[in-house]
């Protein structure tokens, strides 16, 4: 009966010892787990301000936002429109980065479309996808309305919209 | 339950021999009753070893090992801007300094209980190996934040090459691929650090491990046990020795985590928060303190530059010697009254020449220095005497 | 018992080492740090009293070629360039310096900014035609646009006080004045602060900005007449900017070291309980 208790107390302690270790253990991978987030220049990134009255109609502008380009084209009047897809009635802005497999297209000026020299891939000025590989159309990014400028990375109630629509 | 988890063990057991393994390296490894918590100081090297491995896996993930960028990538990368960034630096310079403290004891313990006689003389020399390739570690890790004291440093203890006869300039030269210490110097002292000592320390630590398990642990009285002496009067590896050794490694953690949070500076010397100037010495330089002691025989010849370089490597040396400098078949300092206050009088000696190590080396305190030079060989010449006396005495009788 | 003893032995012989290498040590090298005088004493005591309006009028005769004060829509006529060509460094803007430095510092620099800062090549002419009076004005003048001591921060106080020539560019702050005139003027590039607080000791940064050259005799940093509270705030503020995790380390500290205590507990209990069995 003693032998039993002996035995059983020790596993008892094993256990708590063990089991207070391993919280020890889950702190310093916590820790280990945090360093690998990004650091604060690169948080800094996360929310880029464009004028867009910078932009004149039939230009594209390609404006880096998280390491990625995004296209800013001012549509003129005899350009496709596209209601669902438009920012602030005469814009495009979409990501850059063809939904095939992750190459930049290309603007070609007197097509009026974007190309993707990988396979082909082909969007027109709304960024919809209208020929070849790519799946869907180019990706519409986060993004806010003040006045002229354009907040990329904070959603703001027009990429709400846009989104529902 | 019970079932499953024994034929699991099983088919490890058909593939991988762990059943024999845990009885020869944990279960049934006898280590002697008579040994004090001296002894736990292995398992406390392997611990900041780990330590120290981890924490410099988590540095180098943001270090970058060039001239123009290496102190922003530690003082503001590291320590500012990474979360825990600055735990993980804390723990690593923290951790480097305590490893010699570590070892210092493993040794002394060694040196007193005689653990490096016969038939432990590879223990011994893996060991001090160890200890080398530990302080190759230091000295190239410690050139890395590129600091003033780190810079100025390496620049001096490379310059002492320079002082070998014929080869010297040149070699200098060659070990720093530069003029002087400079980016070229850098990033090989990156690579050795971060990749080649560390694998040797590795290599090592097993080869020194193995030797101990064939030989079996020393003990206070420096009495060899037979096999089956040890059965009957040892405790099992696993799990009493090793019941011990979770409890000193506690209580060496609670040391040791209070250093790192609330008593780190011995450990980060402000001088290098300074960055580099390769045309501007600090007005005082001086190693970490785990280097004073050698650092101060070094300078503890100062009438004489090229005495002062051969005491200077010696003296890192000459204990690697010990097996056949002390030959007294008496192990254990405990049974050796000479033995004894010689020992004594070299770990004081060593305490003295590491305070002075840090102390400008001018005047009464360059007098002192030599003094502590003299004693410290003193030392190792007495070892041979004391040998002889005892052996003498033994054969007369006397001692026991 | 007997592991007691060997423990008690080890803590005395690392106490004596660590004591010997750093408290004593540190105090062979460098002596201890004198206190600062923020009286300036070597400096004539005088009272500053004077018109802000006639002050306002003197100033933009005979200072603001040079110096702007931007709290007052006043900018320097001289540009940085220019500034950099004939003096090798850049004029401060003088906001707020009136609530930054001691009154009669300020009255002894105006006649006399060689001796006052204690270095001889400082580039600011002697205004030592300007009468008490005229310079009583000026200072009123400078006191009524400058924010109120206790509402100036160590960082404007520094930005105010010593960005002309030193960087902190952790801190994204960068000197005025280029590198290559300031080498010419002072003999060479003064450090970059944003580690100052961490490479030297507290004491030493305020005796230091108090008084130079007793800290290191033939710098080339000018005394600044730093009022206590100013320098005070200065030191804080490099203090922090050099250890922005203070508080989160304590903290952690803190629950590091209970976890452990708790462990040891535990570990000690197991051993207790194996080594129970043993023979």
């Amino acid at each position: 009966m003693a032998e039993e208790e002996k035995v059983t107390r020790r596993d008892f302690l094993l256990y708590a010892m063990g089991g207070w270790a391993a919280i020890g253990v889950g702190a310093s991978l916590y820790a280990m787990y945090k360093t690998w987030e990004p650091l604060p220049e690169v948080k800094a990134q996360a929310t880029v301000k464009f004028d867009l009255s910078e932009v004149q109609p039939g230009e594209l502008r390609v404006v880096a936002w998280r390491g990625k380009p995004v296209f800013v084209l001012r549509k003129t009047p005899d350009m496709i429109k596209c209601p669902d897809r438009t920012v602030k009635d005469e814009y495009t802005v979409v990501i850059g980065i063809c939904t095939h497999l992750g190459c930049i297209p290309n603007w070609e000026e007197d097509k009026k479309i974007w190309h993707c020299p990988c396979h082909g891939g082909e969007y027109d000025a709304c960024g919809r996808n209208i020929f070849g590989p790519p799946p869907r159309p180019l990706a519409i990014p986060p993004f806010k309305i003040e006045g002229n400028t354009i907040v990329l990375g904070e959603e703001g109630p027009e990429y709400k919209k846009l989104m529902k629509g | 339950m019970e079932k499953k988890k024994g034929g699991f063990i099983q088919w490890l057991d058909e593939r991988l021999a762990i059943n024999a393994l845990m009885k020869i390296m944990m279960t049934e490894y006898y280590i002697p009753k008579n040994i004090n918590f001296l002894w736990s100081f292995g398992v406390l090297i392997m611990l900041v070893l780990v330590i120290l491995i981890i924490s410099g896996l988590f540095v180098l993930m943001y270090y970058k090992p060039d001239a123009k960028l290496a102190f922003d990538s530690v003082n503001k990368t590291i320590m500012m801007d990474v979360e825990y960034g600055w735990l993980f630096r804390h723990i690593h310079a923290v951790g480097a300094s305590i490893m010699f403290l570590v070892l210092f004891v493993h040794m002394g313990r060694g040196i007193y209980y005689g653990s490096f006689k016969p038939p432990r003389e590879i223990v011994w020399l893996t060991g001090y190996l160890l200890f080398i390739l530990m302080a190759a570690t230091a000295f190239t890790g410690y050139l890395l934040p590129w600091g003033q004291m780190s810079y100025w440093a390496a620049q001096t203890i490379t310059t002492l090459f320079e002082k070998i006869p014929v080869i010297g300039p040149d070699l200098v030269i060659w070990i720093r691929g530069n003029f002087i210490v400079e980016d070229a110097t850098l990033t090989r002292f990156f690579a050795l650090h971060v990749v080649l000592l560390p694998l040797l320390l590795i290599v090592f630590t097993g080869i020194h491990l193995y030797a101990v398990r064939i030989v079996g642990s020393n003990n206070e009285d420096g009495i060899e046990l037979t096999k089956e002496e040890k059965k009957t009067k040892g405790i099992p590896f696993w799990p009493v020795f090793m019941s011990k050794e979770f409890f000193v490694m506690s209580v060496f953690l609670i040391f040791f985590f209070y250093l790192v949070f609330f008593q780190f500076h011995f450990a980060m010397d402000p001088i290098n928060f300074t960055p580099a100037n390769y045309l501007q010495t600090p007005p005082h330089i001086y190693p970490e303190w785990y280097f004073l002691a050698f650092y101060e025989v070094l300078r503890g010849f100062f009438f004489s530059q090229n005495l002062g370089l051969i005491a200077f490597v010696l003296s890192m040396f000459v204990a690697m010697f010990l097996p056949w400098i002390d030959t007294s078949p008496i192990k254990s300092g405990n049974y050796r009254p000479l033995y004894k206050i010689a020992f004594w009088i070299f770990v004081a000696d060593f305490v003295f020449l590491t305070v002075l190590g840090k102390l400008p080396p001018t005047g009464l305190y360059g007098w002192l220095g030599f003094i502590g030079t003299l004693i410290f060989f003193g030392f190792f010449i007495a070892l041979p005497i004391i040998s002889k006396i005892e052996k003498k005495q033994i054969e007369r009788g006397g001692n026991q | 018992m007997k592991d007691l003893k060997i423990l008690a032995i080890l803590t005395v012989i690392v106490l004596a080492t660590y004591i010997g290498i750093e408290p004593f040590a540190k105090h062979e090298m460098h002596g201890t740090v004198p206190e600062p005088d923020y009286n300036y004493l070597d400096l004539p005591k005088v009272q500053l009293n004077g018109n802000p309006e006639e002050g306002k009028k003197l100033f933009k005769t005979n200072c603001a070629s040079c110096h702007g004060v931007e709290a007052d829509g006043i900018s320097a006529t001289m540009d940085k360039k220019t500034a950099e060509l004939s003096f090798k460094v850049v004029p401060p803007d003088l906001s707020n310096i009136a609530n930054i430095i001691e009154p009669h510092f300020f009255a002894a620099f105006v006649k006399d900014p060689q001796g006052t800062t204690k270095f001889p090549k400082f580039a600011m002419p002697a205004m030592s035609y300007l009468t008490e009076v005229q310079i009583g004005n000026i200072y009123a003048y400078l006191k009524s646009v400058a924010k109120p001591a206790e509402e100036l921060t160590g960082k404007e106080i520094l930005n105010d006080a010593c960005t002309r020539c030193h960087s902190v560019r952790y801190q994204k702050i960068y000197a005025h004045t280029d590198k290559d005139y300031l080498n010419d003027y002072l003999g060479k590039v003064p450090p970059d602060l944003s580690l100052m607080g961490k490479a030297k000791e507290h004491e030493y940064l305020l005796t230091f900005i108090n008084n130079p050259q007793v800290m290191l005799p033939g710098t080339s940093m000018p005394r600044l007449g730093l009022s206590e509270e100013s320098a005070t705030k200065v030191v804080e503020y490099l203090d922090k900017i050099a250890d922005p995790h203070k508080e989160q380390r304590n903290k952690v500290g803190f629950w590091v070291l209970g976890y452990l205590i708790v462990l040891a507990g535990l570990t000690f209990a197991w051993k207790k309980k194996i080594w129970k069995n043993v023979h």
